[in-house]
């Protein structure tokens, strides 16, 4: 180990030790006793301040870029963990979206009473998985750090297994999230075959391979590149890869679904930066097109069955699609469109976590669909709710002075500014900005309609009480919009050095 | 100690806060605190006019501060003749706006605060001079706005509130995808970062083709704001389901934003793709004065024909822009402060009678003048001001865009005039129905107007005499900014435009050094 600092994977180790600890404490002091919500919360802390102290260390320069490699194989030198602005950064985020998103969850975690701590510590082990997603340049171990918070997820979504729907969706989503995964491993096989490597850094590298190998079969690793995007753009619910997201969204209890539908978002995105714009940053002519037509597909297709939806936790899926396509958007300018990414994913999952966090105050926790009717005149029944809910939607669907105005002009600038590969275009993807400009209006069609139903005149009147934490969640998201609409240039400043290696 | 533009937008928003913190127990309160803090712009856009210096194209009162390296967005703001008037408009036509909402009785407090933020939008596009932070503040009109008229509106509100907001904000895709794009193409111009700096923009040499699609980009989302025909067809619906002071400062102020855009951004910054589409826009513009005009005649509530007659008159602020000589130019700014004041005026006795009766119907009223000969009286003269009698300032702004446009497109300036009279025959035959003949016996015992209504009218009834008599000092400081446009034009594309008075003098460009033609850019 020599030299080697705990600090690259101190994130993965609190979390997992988190998670552990809250399972004990559950045993010795008791599940009823609820002790082991704190520590799950100090966990999810911890990984912040931990996510932070990486992040001054790569600032400074001491350990940027630092490797930590347990497998020393003769063939394959592989780092396993590495810690660079990159990752910290998405430490940072992941840590606080797994807080925010636990608060939201809580009260379904008080509703399922002794199962408790499973529930909050598959939350920890997920962010932990979620994490490896961002700061491994190993091929395999994202694919392990995929597929541990994937499960954690599976489980999360059927937690309330007694409602029907509950188990339904947790069913499918893990055979499509199983069928995402393998084709996802089916491309890193490919990416191996065509490249002899796994890992993105180091020697014998993929990066390695592309700067000092012709590549002998492109077929082969355009096959690889094009089945893991897939698999990504699978779990990320991109189109035409998202039917399942609606359906596991509404099946799954309303408590839970911020959490996984954030988590998911960053890790995913983050996973695409490592792999695309670190990995294969020198293909970006063979791979950028293919993402712009993806980008084009989830903007317009989820604009477009989100404006028909009747009920909010749907419309809030297929709105997630048209999200996944914005960031898309700035990611076809590969590096320039990493800013962007993480600007409007970080806010974005702040969003997401609001506003299912206020689905699961006014239809409960445990709740499965959410008709966009029983949503109508709550400002009669909780008007702070209702106002934090507007900011949210009007965040979402990209109003000046809203953080989703800011994520979508970094996002499209980046594209503007982007050389076209393709043959005649020179000014950058101007289609594509222009197709996310015209979905985002479609898109305040929808946003508009739910602010409207909250101030519409009919609909039950009892108050609604909401929790202390999941009040918390939303009023975070609320305001998180509007700061970082208002004052986004601190992020925008720290997200410019949140560029992988 | 902040720079007198950032007070005039951050002073409605503080006020929107002091009126949020208001003892909900005291809702009388509401009402006097709004319009006292909405007095405060207005006090700062009179400074500003008795500080603007006179006979000079010059930005006046500017900061640039950009904001952050990171984003290219900076807080550069300044106003020049053309802006001063329109927020000098703007932060009067609030305060009366916000004194004849008294009929709002629900959720007070939402109100006016929603009102104040609009009010801070408003200010905030007519002084940015950074294209993003212009953008910004012009999309986000639409959200108190559609607040405004879904809360509180009339029957149709839901369907009136959505559409607004889509149609306007339609345009703005384009508009939004048109800066991003120039500001990437000043960008790689200057070699530096993308750039929305507008003055940098103006340095920004670009081909005509790319001239061309970022002029329509940014012309589409304007002339919905206009609304220029075929796009007004959101209008109508809007303005009648508003309150009343929803309609007043969508008619007022919120139209302009879009002629506003037209002049300060397409013929600005496009100066070939505007004389190369000058008279389009300016055919659009004539249909619509006689459309709007001619469907005005026809509606039976009189809110929508009002809402008519700006589709009208916002014909004529576009026919007199393209137009492209000094008088129709300034005629159109200046017919923009007096659309403004008639437009405003009548939509607020709409709402007066609206809040004794509750019928916009035409066919319900008549005889009106002898139940309440005040209202008569001030209707028929605002109606006398909308429709152009000379001595009120009607008359000055159309009279100028006509006489300017007539060098320029003759044809289209006789059909123009077509719409004066037309205007005539739809506000008089409106004023006859209900104001003369047997009264309704149902409007017998109606109040006349109060103090506190006829009040509110008076600034407007002034300014709309004093304009129409002594134009002068608003032309006056108008002109060196409209010459600055038309000079600019002319520099750049080679065209000479018609003038009174024989050719032009050796001018000075205001803008700096100007490259043309570059390449791909």
């Amino acid at each position: 180990m020599g030299n080697m600092s705990f600090l690259p994977v101190a994130f993965e180790v609190v979390l997992l030790a988190g998670a552990l600890l809250v399972l004990l404490v559950a045993v010795v002091a008791g599940r009823d006793r609820r002790f082991w919500g704190p520590i799950a919360g100090l966990a999810f802390a911890a990984a912040g301040i931990v996510g932070f102290l990486q992040f001054r260390e790569v600032l400074d320069g001491g350990e940027a870029g630092l490797f930590f490699s347990t497998m020393d194989l003769q063939i394959i030198r592989s780092p396993m963990v590495v810690m660079d602005g990159f990752s910290a950064f998405a430490a940072i985020i992941l840590a606080i979206v797994g807080f925010v998103g636990l608060l939201a969850a809580w009260d379904l975690v008080v509703r399922v009473g002794r199962r408790g701590p499973e529930f909050v510590s598959l939350a920890l082990l997920a962010v932990a998985g979620l994490h490896i997603m961002a700061a491994s340049p190993n091929l395999v171990m994202i694919f392990l750090g995929l597929e541990t918070a994937s499960i954690a997820f599976y489980v999360m979504a059927g937690f309330t297994r007694t409602a029907k729907d509950s188990e339904e969706a947790a069913l499918k989503y893990f055979l499509l999230g199983s069928l995402a995964s393998a084709l996802f491993l089916y491309g890193v096989a490919l990416v191996f075959a065509a490249t002899g490597s796994l890992t993105i850094y180091g020697a014998n590298s993929i990066r390695d391979f592309f700067s000092t190998d012709i590549v002998t079969e492109p077929g082969i690793l355009l096959a690889g590149m094009a089945l893991m995007l897939v698999g990504i753009a699978f779990k990320v619910s991109a189109a035409p890869f998202h039917q399942w997201a609606p359906d596991v969204y509404q099946g799954a209890p309303s408590g839970a679904v911020g959490l996984m539908a954030a988590g998911v978002k960053v890790a995913g995105f983050a996973a695409l930066g490592r792999i695309f714009v670190g990995g294969f940053v020198s293909q970006i002519d063979s791979w950028a097109p293919i993402v712009a037509v993806i980008a084009a597909l989830s903007m317009v297709l989820g604009t477009v069955f989100a404006l028909v939806q009747k009920d909010l936790k749907r419309l809030l899926a297929y709105s997630g699609v048209a999200h996944a396509g914005y960031i898309l958007t700035g990611m076809v300018a590969g590096i320039d469109g990493i800013p962007a990414m993480w600007f409007y994913v970080s806010t974005y999952a702040l969003m997401v976590i609001g506003a299912f966090a206020v689905v699961s105050v006014v239809e409960g926790p445990a709740s499965t669909s959410a008709p966009l009717a029983r949503f109508s005149g709550l400002v009669r029944r909780n008007s702070e709710l209702a106002w934090l809910m507007t900011i949210i939607m009007l965040g979402m669907s990209g109003m000046p002075f809203f953080a989703g105005f800011v994520g979508k002009i970094t996002a499209f600038i980046a594209a503007t500014s982007v050389e076209n590969p393709w043959p005649g275009g020179t000014n950058g993807y101007v289609w594509l900005v222009v197709i996310g400009t015209l979905t985002t209006v479609i898109g305040l069609a929808f946003y508009l309609r739910v602010i409207s139903t909250l101030f519409s005149g009919d609909g039950p009147e009892e108050p609604i009480h909401a929790g202390m934490a999941a009040r918390f969640a939303i009023v975070i998201g609320a305001v998180a919009t509007v700061v970082f609409g208002i004052v986004p240039f601190p992020l925008l400043e720290v997200v410019r050095d949140a560029f992988p290696l | 100690m902040l720079p007198v533009l950032a007070w005039l937008v951050l002073l409605p928003i503080l006020g929107a806060g002091i009126v949020a913190v208001l003892p909900t127990r005291r809702q009388e309160l509401v009402l006097p605190v709004a319009i006292g803090v909405s007095m405060a712009p207005l006090a700062i856009a009179g400074w500003m006019l008795w500080e603007f210096q006179t006979g000079t194209a010059e930005f006046q009162f500017g900061s640039d501060v950009t904001l952050s390296s990171a984003l290219d967005i900076g807080w550069r703001v300044a106003v020049d003749g053309i802006s001063l008037f329109l927020i000098v408009l703007t932060a009067l036509l609030f305060p009366i706006a916000i004194a004849a909402s008294r009929s709002v009785t629900d959720r007070v407090k939402t109100y006016m605060v929603l009102m104040l933020i609009l009010e801070a939008g408003v200010l905030g596009v007519f002084i940015a001079l950074d294209l993003l932070l212009f953008f910004a503040f012009f999309e986000i009109v639409l959200v108190p706005m559609y607040l405004l008229i879904r809360m509180w509106g009339s029957e149709n509100r839901a369907y009136a509130s959505i559409k607004f907001v889509l149609f306007t904000a339609a345009g703005s895709a384009f508009l939004l995808a048109s800066i991003i794009a120039l500001g990437v193409l000043t960008g790689d111009a200057v070699g530096g970062f993308t750039s929305f700096d507008f003055r940098l923009m103006l340095l920004t040499p670009l081909s005509d083709t790319a001239q061309l699609w970022l002029f329509l980009g940014f012309a589409i989302a304007f002339a919905i704001k206009v609304p220029l025909f075929p796009f007004h067809t959101w209008l109508p619906d809007a303005h009648t389901e508003a309150p009343t002071a929803g309609s007043v400062i969508l008619a007022g102020v919120l139209l302009k934003m879009g002629t506003y855009g037209l002049i300060r951004f397409n013929m600005t910054l496009f100066p070939q793709a505007t004389v190369d589409l000058a008279f389009w826009l300016g055919v659009l513009g004539v249909i619509g004065i006689i459309y709007g005009a001619a469907v005005a005649i026809v509606q039976p509530d009189v809110k929508r024909l009002v809402a008519y007659s700006s589709v009208s008159h916002m014909g004529f602020i576009v026919l007199g822009m393209f137009a492209l000589t000094t008088q129709a130019l300034q005629g159109s700014i200046f017919q923009m402060i007096s659309h403004g004041l008639t437009t405003g005026a009548l939509f607020l006795l709409i709402g007066m009678i609206y809040d004794r009766t509750h019928t916009r119907a035409i066919a319900d009223y008549g005889g009106l003048a002898s139940v309440m000969p005040v209202y008569a009286g001030i209707f028929l003269f605002s109606a006398f001001a909308s429709a152009g009698l000379p001595g009120l300032s009607g008359f000055v702004g159309e009279f100028t865009i006509l006489v300017g446009s007539y060098l320029t497109f003759p044809v289209l300036a006789i059909i123009a005039g077509g719409g004066v009279i037309l205007a005539a025959v739809y506000l008089l035959w409106a004023y006859e129905r209900m104001f003369t003949g047997p009264t309704n016996p149902k409007l017998a015992g109606l109040s006349d107007l109060g103090l506190r209504e006829v009040a509110i009218m008076l600034p407007l009834v002034v300014l709309i005499v004093v304009l129409g008599v002594y134009p002068k000092p608003v032309m006056e400081r108008i002109q060196p900014s409209t010459d600055a446009i038309l000079e600019r034009i002319e520099f750049v594309t080679g065209e000479q435009f018609p003038e009174f008075g024989g050719p032009d003098e050796v001018v000075e460009i205001e803008y700096g050094t100007i490259e043309h033609g570059g390449g791909e850019g």
